[in-house]
């Protein structure tokens, strides 16, 4: 471009008022089995997002066979009552349906995404799954197999190992302390009677969910899910969680696993953060918008990345569970800076207990969350997405309608009083896995 | 169910215009949700730097988020988030992209920043700026590529499929050496050539009027000059592997070898390239695609298999990866894919196959451009390398008339043993031994 001193400066534009946001209001309704449904319908694009949530996560899992949800989970689709897993997945690639199952620590999900034409077969094919699979043997050892080549592969990346030493430091012998996924040994030795059981015994219709979000005919869906679930009984067996852990043992500390030559260290924070119906969950996700929601405009973005340039990015989240989660920071830097990014990751953390937040920046991080809403019920599975979270941790159902006023509400003390409570670097551990000397 | 496609294509209608200084601007209304996408996409990438600098076009995306003249570093992450919009940007062979998606109210912004950064970017270029960014992207290529296992077979690939010169021979990151080397007259060159009103075309998606658009594009990008011409460059000779780099072993920090096939195919747009795409999903998505079937599910060979291609200009590329699984060597997977290849090729494929893959191909494209974003970013990309937006729908319109005879044709003709480039990466000798976990 020419000299810039040629062209009119404009003045940065004045906004018109935010557009109300369209959140959907879904029928709800219970099928006789006593399967609780959402449906979420709207026109746009040519598309059916089904979500089953199951309060079958590894959470509920025998202690002595990590790993069981998880292959459970994997073995929906490789053998039913009716159906060979040849037959199951040929039928499934030619509808053209995704079926993604994924396995948490207090929910197994199983996201169906289907073209609006193929609802009432792919409906069909999504209770023969749920209801009615046999995990047949040689399915049972391939996926097995798989599984375990997938642990071992998963531990070449140095990222993984952070994640899961954090898992362990903040948890310990807690479920939540080990994966979803299970371990090598849980997963090598769970019998394949043990999957049936779990599988009898947590999925059943009372106290599983379905949310639909997309282009859909409410009736058509109804009769499909009445017709698909109709010999499916019971009530999932209850989930005893054992109490939530107290504070990790290596609070206050550093904790280094070695990796030998590496030009980054991943390095993790993590602390005990809170249930998902906790009371403070929007003041927390506030306080966490300021220090790390935001990858470059949030305060440890703004040091780490945007400042000094040590890493690609760093980020905080509080992790939803139904007993408290984490709260986790999570980036890698130049190995070089390794020490100097952990002091300034917890410079940040002390400033945000310390001194009180101004109202500017607290002004623009409620802003930053309150105006994002229109944005978050766009597509089919976004939708299913969240409406299914509202229904699994049995939130109230005008959550998204009175989360503005929620967000408005929050004040400097608030934030500093979550900051004392989960960013105080006395309460967290803080992992490095990289070439740092211990 | 019927097993055809349904009749109802999917449709994206959208109002052109371009101004005077040859900016062209796109506009599609969807008033389903309260948002606006707007799109920015130069028709410059990584295949336009010189050897010697590559990893500019990257480097100077980069740096085009630290500020402008009157919207100094810092603004524009802050100025987006606090009306709930998000933005980004990406660098690929053929184009750079800038977005933001943001409530309707707010769309003047987004525009002022694009303005911003075409107009007044170069007074504020300077060596400290350029030091920081050089530092995030250097930590981006060792986290995203060095870092990560298997993370440089790409680049290995790509310099074996592209010998001699070809563009799309070096990585969008850009080679380490380059990174350190770029100096602030190469980013100031770079952006003066390439990032002019001519060379760029605006797309604005959502709840929004092409009235309104139009209006606002003119006043916001109207007055800008309309730079210098960029001469065309001279296209390369037709990319193939050199017979003495066909075939490579490649060591890295793994615990399972991985096979790596890749092949130079006719571009983005292209009834072949469509018939091909056909052919990858055919190959490789769904539990009873040919390779899943062949590798994984019955011939017990790799933990996963995936293929791929890419909608790039000048030539498209299409790829096999694979897994070996414990105590499999890699050549036991190269022979099964290459089985499979050829036998596609003499053999055909059925009906029902080409059904499902464009079926599941369409799922994708559904599930891709439910997003407004998303709608934007290829209906700019269909404008910026096939010439007008409409070609979107064009191409999507050529999947349900893929016939078997095509598919096994663009096998044949294009996925031959004598045009590949195929990368082995093996576990580094010397590394301990994996226990056979099964």
């Amino acid at each position: 471009m020419p000299p810039e001193s040629r062209l009119a400066v404009l003045p940065r534009p004045t906004l018109g008022p935010p557009p109300a946001p369209r959140v959907p209001r879904p029928e709800r309704y219970t099928l006789v089995n006593g399967l609780r449904v959402v449906a979420a319908p709207r026109a746009g694009v040519p598309q059916v997002a089904l979500r089953l949530v199951l309060p079958a996560g590894s959470v509920a899992e025998p202690r002595e066979h990590p790993g069981t949800a998880s292959l459970v989970g994997h073995l929906l689709t490789e053998g039913t009552e009716t159906k060979s897993a040849d037959e199951l997945h040929a039928r499934l690639d030619l509808l053209g349906a995704g079926v993604a199952p994924s396995v948490g620590h207090d929910f197994t999900e199983l996201e169906v995404v289907l073209l609006s034409e193929t609802l009432a077969e792919g409906v069909a094919l999504l209770a023969e799954i749920v209801t009615r699979p046999t995990f047949p043997a040689d399915q049972t050892e391939r996926i097995r197999a798989e599984s375990l080549d997938a642990l071992i592969a998963r531990l070449d990346e140095p990222a993984n190992v952070a994640d899961d030493r954090a898992l362990r430091e903040a948890f310990g012998a807690h479920p939540y302390g080990t994966p979803s996924f299970g371990t090598a040994e849980g997963i090598r030795g769970v019998p394949r009677e043990v999957l049936a059981a779990f599988h009898a015994a947590h999925y059943r219709p009372a106290g599983a969910l379905v949310v639909a979000a997309g282009e859909f005919d409410p009736d058509e869906l109804r009769e499909a899910l009445e017709r698909g679930f109709a010999g499916w009984n019971g009530a999932a067996e209850p989930v005893l969680y054992p109490p939530p852990p107290a504070r990790p043992t290596n609070a206050g500390r550093l904790v280094v696993h070695p990796w030998p030559d590496a030009e980054q260290s991943e390095i993790r924070v993590i602390g005990l953060g809170m249930e998902r119906r906790d009371p403070d969950w929007i003041r927390a996700g506030v306080a966490n918008f300021l220090l790390g929601g935001s990858t470059i405009t949030g305060r440890l973005g703004a040091n780490l990345r945007e400042d000094k340039g040590w890493t690609y990015g760093v980020r905080s989240a509080f992790a939803a569970g139904v007993q408290p989660s984490g709260w986790l920071v999570e980036t890698a830097v130049d190995a070089e800076v390794t020490a100097d990014a952990v002091a300034e990751t917890l410079r940040e953390m002390r400033r945000l207990m310390e001194e009180r937040v101004d109202e500017a920046e607290l002004r623009r991080a409620k802003d930053a969350l309150m105006l994002s809403i229109p944005r978050l019920f766009e597509t089919p599975t976004s939708v299913a997405g969240r409406l299914s979270t509202l229904e699994a941790y049995d939130l109230p159902r005008d959550w998204w309608d009175r989360y503005p006023a929620a967000v408005e509400a929050v004040t400097a003390d608030d934030v500093r009083r979550i900051a004392r409570e989960h960013f105080d670097p006395d309460r967290v551990v803080r992992v490095v896995v990289g070439a740092m000397e211990g | 169910m019927t097993d055809t496609i349904a009749a109802s294509a999917l449709r994206f209608p959208v109002r052109t215009h371009a101004l005077e200084n040859g900016m062209r601007i796109i506009c599609h209304e969807d008033r389903s949700a309260p948002i606006v996408a707007v799109h920015l996409m130069y028709h410059v990438g990584s295949r336009d730097e010189q050897p010697g600098r590559t990893g500019l076009a990257h480097l100077l995306e980069h740096l085009m988020f630290e500020g402008s003249l009157h919207a100094p570093k810092g603004q524009f992450d802050d100025l987006l988030e606090r009306v709930g919009g998000t933005n980004n940007g990406s660098t690929w062979l053929d184009r750079t992209n800038y977005f933001e998606t943001v409530p309707s109210n707010a769309v003047e912004l987004p525009l002022w920043l694009e303005r911003e950064r075409m107009a007044f970017f170069l007074p504020v270029l300077d060596a400290e700026m350029l030091e920081v960014q050089r530092g995030v992207v250097i930590n981006e290529r060792r986290q995203a590529y060095e870092a990560r296992p298997y993370g440089m077979a790409d680049e290995r690939l790509h310099q074996m499929l592209f010998a001699g010169g070809h563009p799309y021979a070096w990585p969008t990151i850009g080679y380490m050496p380059d990174l350190e080397a770029i100096t602030l007259d190469d980013a100031r060159g770079f952006y003066q050539t390439y990032y002019t009103p001519g060379n760029a075309v605006l797309v604005l998606a959502g709840d929004l009027s092409a009235d309104d658009g139009f209006a606002l594009a003119e006043r916001y990008f109207g007055d800008l000059p309309p730079g210098p011409s960029i001469p065309p460059p001279a296209l390369p000779a037709d990319p193939a592997p050199s017979a003495d780099v066909s075939h490579e072993t490649m060591e890295d920090d793994v615990s399972f070898p991985r096979v790596y096939a890749a092949w130079a195919v006719p571009g983005y747009g292209t009834r072949e390239w469509v018939a091909l795409d056909v052919l990858a999903y055919l190959l490789a998505d769904g539990d009873s695609s040919r390779l899943q079937r062949a590798l994984v599910r019955e011939g017990r060979l790799a933990q996963d298999v995936d293929s791929y291609l890419y909608n790039t200009a000048l030539c498209g590329v299409f790829g096999v990866v694979c897994t070996a699984r414990s105590g499999i060597e890699p050549q036991a997977l190269e022979s099964a894919v290459r089985r499979v290849l050829d036998e596609v090729a003499a053999d055909g494929v059925s009906d029902d196959e080409v059904l499902g893959a464009v079926r599941r191909v369409r799922r994708d494209q559904v599930s891709e451009l439910a997003m407004v974003e998303e709608r934007a970013e290829a209906l700019a990309y269909a404008a910026t390398v096939l010439g007008e937006p409409e070609a979107l729908e064009r191409v999507m319109d050529l999947y349900p008339a893929v016939t078997p005879e095509e598919v096994r044709r663009a096998a044949e003709e294009w996925l031959g043993a004598h045009r590949a480039a195929t990368l082995v990466v093996v576990p580094r000798a010397g590394a301990e031994e994996v226990a056979d976990a099964a």
